[in-house]
């Protein structure tokens, strides 16, 4: 008897937990065929065919949705507004991919991730995208199970100090407190350098910005070293709100290319994401931006190859007029750029992030 | 203020009446080193009251709290489903309101049956209990409505609409009492459609609800009437059955598909994953420890190892492998989400502690309460259900409530895994760039106060809970 009672509380128990598994799948299946509209119910046998051989190009068709891994917490490269929307450069890029894969730049879930678990989610399938402001380094696309594409984003290491210090070179930080964040590649590259250089130095190290920028100003360090990005971003915010002047070194220590990145093993995926990116390059460099693409009317072939209308197909899986679909919908490179970086403090001009008639990194093949 | 020490005498102790002087004389300055300390630390806590209140009222920049209102509350719930929002709060309310107006009906049956007076709680207590959440409410409201957070329907009318559905459900108490099992019944099925209102009714969701219903069709079927005690099983099992079979065939047709709490984040998010894993975890617990107590080495060595490897690792390092190490311990395939291998995490922690508070319940009861239950012949069971149990477990509520409110509070750790919960949403509005650095006080004032007045409900129940059970005597 009293077995048979244990027995029926360890199955009620059992039914407890099949109730949370089932409502739990019932959700996922859910979530991809709400944004996705039809083909929803195809997920999980699309996810089991995964597990054999990839195809995430034809996964993301059937669901009418790309997942894409983004920051939710990063100044111009991934934030979320008052209204839950999430945008930013790097946000803009998972759009730009999913107007040239879907023709359609809101077809996007985005799944917030943290700096420790965004390889885990693209080897583990949860994504099909990964851009995070994820640096480029031969480790991650080693080890990882990564494959960095087009870099979209070329960052760098700086240091900032208060300009009332007067420093201008590393060396003039020796026995300075320099405030870093913990676990990043940051705090790696200043322990390197400056160990490098013989400049002695006491590293101050935060878990997070918001409680840095406090620290700095208040002067518990002379210097902080970051993405030059970001120091841009917090330059301006601390002199905009009345602190003191800031000064961010010429030197970058530090090369910090950031880009989008998907799983090893599917070329498919991985040109159909590149050349997806790449138009938004190109069609700058053409002259094209969202105002004019839709209604190219000149006759340089090159261009009427680019926006599909002799119904040119080059073989990426990308539909002729994809890169016309990125363009209208989200922009050319600059447009994007314009929208979210000058707001945090850099400038286009003589970074490496201009294009290359104009001296900077921003070259892409020519698409014949 | 009335807690003074008044002189013994004989006689029944004098009302005396002090006025102010009297008061502050026999307080802060019954002898002179007392009164030196109220001089040096008076003006120091005058001078930090002052601050608060300047933070407070003139120089907090509140406008980080005040526009992200809605992130805090729902973080990134799809704004064009917020009616799901809206209608899980007014199901949820109706739910707790027939929950407490049947509770409270129950507690007169008894008091009747005793022939004892019953003392029905007054609406006071009530606030007085709730004054942290009622406070916490209107501070929403106030900071709604300072800035429109651009709600499709005020805030003010789904409180007003949430009061209202509580009070229509209180009424459960006036229900005859033949219908006090209802009154439970629709509790709970009110706590799923309310869960489902927003995860949807997909046709997999139908397992709670079968449960839920079919157990009450099993018990509440007619059977009287058949002799064989087989036949009248066999009759309850179908009738569980049909009823089962319905559901599902219900769920079935509706197949609509909801928000899934992958997509679920701010306090939203924070209460239900509390609430769940709490759910979860008091039974699992309540079986480890009778498991560490029972007779079967088998058993008891289980749950003894179970406890002690879940009690010595830190829950965020139990979330972490959450994250990274359920993944190859379930089937190939199996897609588990972030929330939810942090439900399972968090489960397996509390129930480890809630085991252990149980085990000390368990072993606080005289041995002579078994032996007494086994003297008059009752099945072991019987003697767990009836004897052992509720004493044990009245006997440690303040224990298991600390519990409670502390998992309540362990869930802000899911923000380092990731998950946006209720302080997470802190770090979404420091990056937008109105709010880059600015206000990073007030926010954390608001988040904290938002725990707060959760906890401090809580505990405040559980201290009713203790006085209706008596569990000082």
């Amino acid at each position: 008897m009293k077995s048979i009672k244990l027995l029926a509380v360890f199955t009620a128990l059992m039914l407890v937990f099949a109730a949370c598994t089932s409502d739990d799948s019932g959700d996922a299946t859910t979530t991809e065929a709400d944004g996705g509209g039809d083909g929803g119910t195809d997920t999980t046998e699309g996810d089991d065919v995964d597990l054999t051989q990839t195809d995430t190009l034809a996964d993301v068709r059937a669901a009418g949705q790309i997942v894409c891994g983004v920051n939710d917490g990063l100044p111009g490269f991934g934030v979320v507004d008052a209204d839950g929307n999430y945008d930013g450069f790097d946000v803009d890029f998972c759009r730009v991919v999913a107007a040239g894969v879907l023709g359609d730049a809101d077809a996007v879930e985005y799944r917030p991730l943290t700096a420790e678990a965004r390889f885990t989610a693209l080897q583990a399938g949860e994504i099909d995208l990964l851009i995070r402001n994820t640096t480029w380094t031969a480790t991650r696309d080693g080890q990882e199970g990564a494959n960095f594409l087009f870099t979209t984003f070329y960052d760098g290491q700086g240091m900032m100090v208060p300009a009332s210090t007067g420093f201008t070179t590393l060396e003039d930080l020796a026995d300075a407190n320099i405030c870093v964040l913990s676990g990043t590649t940051t705090e790696l590259n200043l322990t390197s350098v400056f160990n490098a250089r013989g400049i002695p130095f006491n590293p101050v190290v935060f878990e997070d910005n918001s409680q840095l920028r406090p620290a700095y100003e208040e002067g518990q360090c002379e210097g902080w070293t970051s993405d030059a990005s970001q120091l841009a971003a917090f330059k301006s915010a601390i002199e905009g709100e009345g602190g003191d002047d800031q000064f961010i070194m010429a030197e970058i220590i530090s090369k910090e290319p950031l880009g989008p990145v998907v799983a090893d093993g599917d070329t498919n995926w991985a040109q159909a994401v590149e050349w997806s990116v790449m138009a938004t390059v190109q069609a700058w460099e053409f002259g094209l931006d969202s105002s004019n693409i839709g209604s190219y009317s000149g006759d340089n072939p090159n261009i009427l190859n680019f926006v599909g209308s002799d119904n040119f197909d080059p073989g990426l899986g990308l539909a002729p007029d994809f890169a016309v679909q990125v363009v209208e919908q989200v922009g050319n490179y600059k447009e994007i750029f314009d929208r979210h970086i000058p707001a945090i403090g850099l400038q286009l001009e003589g970074s490496p992030n201009n294009i290359w008639t104009e001296g900077g990194l921003m070259y892409v093949p020519p698409y014949r | 203020m009335t807690t003074l020490i008044e002189p013994e005498t004989t006689s029944a102790p004098p009302i005396h009446e002090r006025n102010a002087w009297e008061w502050i004389k026999h307080n802060l300055f019954p002898n002179w080193w007392s009164g030196l300390v109220t001089i040096v630390l008076l003006p120091i806590l005058l001078y930090m009251a002052y601050r608060a209140l300047r933070f407070f009222f003139v120089t907090g920049q509140w406008e980080a709290v005040e526009v992200n209102l809605a992130l805090f509350m729902q973080g990134t719930f799809p704004r064009d489903e917020q009616w799901r929002l809206i209608a899980q709060i007014l199901t949820f309310a109706l739910a707790f309101g027939i929950g407490a107006g049947t509770a409270s009906a129950s507690a007169r049956d008894r008091a009747e049956d005793a022939s004892l007076a019953h003392e029905r709680g007054s609406l006071t207590d009530t606030l007085k209990r709730m004054w942290s959440m009622i406070a916490f409410i209107v501070l929403l409201l106030v900071f709604a409505t300072t800035h429109d957070p651009g709600s499709p329907i005020s805030p003010f009318l789904v409180v007003f609409g949430a009061v209202l559905a509580g009070y229509v459900g209180y009424q459960a108490r006036r229900l005859p009492r033949r219908l006090r099992n209802l009154g439970w019944l629709l509790t709970l099925v009110l706590l799923v459609v309310g869960f489902q209102v927003v995860s949807g009714f997909d046709s997999g969701g139908w397992l709670p609800l079968g449960i839920i219903l079919g157990s009450a069709a099993y018990s509440v079927v007619p059977v009287e009437r058949f002799e064989s005690r087989w036949l009248r099983l066999l009759v309850r099992l179908a009738a569980a059955a049909v009823v089962v079979l319905v559901i599902r065939a219900v769920y079935g047709a509706i197949d609509s598909t909801g928000i899934g709490w992958d997509e679920w984040s701010g306090l939203h998010l924070t209460l239900l994953v509390s609430a769940i894993a709490i759910v979860l975890a008091f039974p699992l617990g309540l079986l480890l420890a009778l498991a560490r107590r029972s007779t079967l080495p088998a058993l008891r060595y289980m749950s003894t190892v179970y406890i002690e490897v879940i009690r010595g690792v830190p829950l965020i390092t139990l979330l972490f492998m959450g994250q990274f190490i359920i993944g190859f311990m379930v089937p190939a395939g199996t897609e588990l989400s972030d929330v939810t291998r942090a439900i399972v995490a968090m489960t397996a922690f509390a129930a480890a502690y809630i085991a252990e508070i149980v085990r000390g319940g368990l072993q606080a009861l005289p041995s002579g309460q078994t032996e007494a239950g086994q003297a008059l012949g009752l099945a072991p069971p019987t003697i767990m259900r009836r004897i052992v149990l509720p004493q044990a477990l009245r006997a440690v509520i303040p224990a298991m409530v600390g519990q409670f409110i502390s998992l309540f509070k362990d869930s802000s750790l899911l923000f380092i895994i990731g998950i946006v919960e209720f302080l997470g949403v802190r770090r979404i509005i420091h990056a937008q760039e109105a709010f880059r650095g600015v206000g990073i006080a007030e926010t954390l004032v608001f988040v904290a106060l938002g725990y707060w007045a959760f906890a401090f409900a809580m505990s405040r129940e559980s201290q009713r809970l203790e006085r209706r059970l008596r569990v000082s005597r």
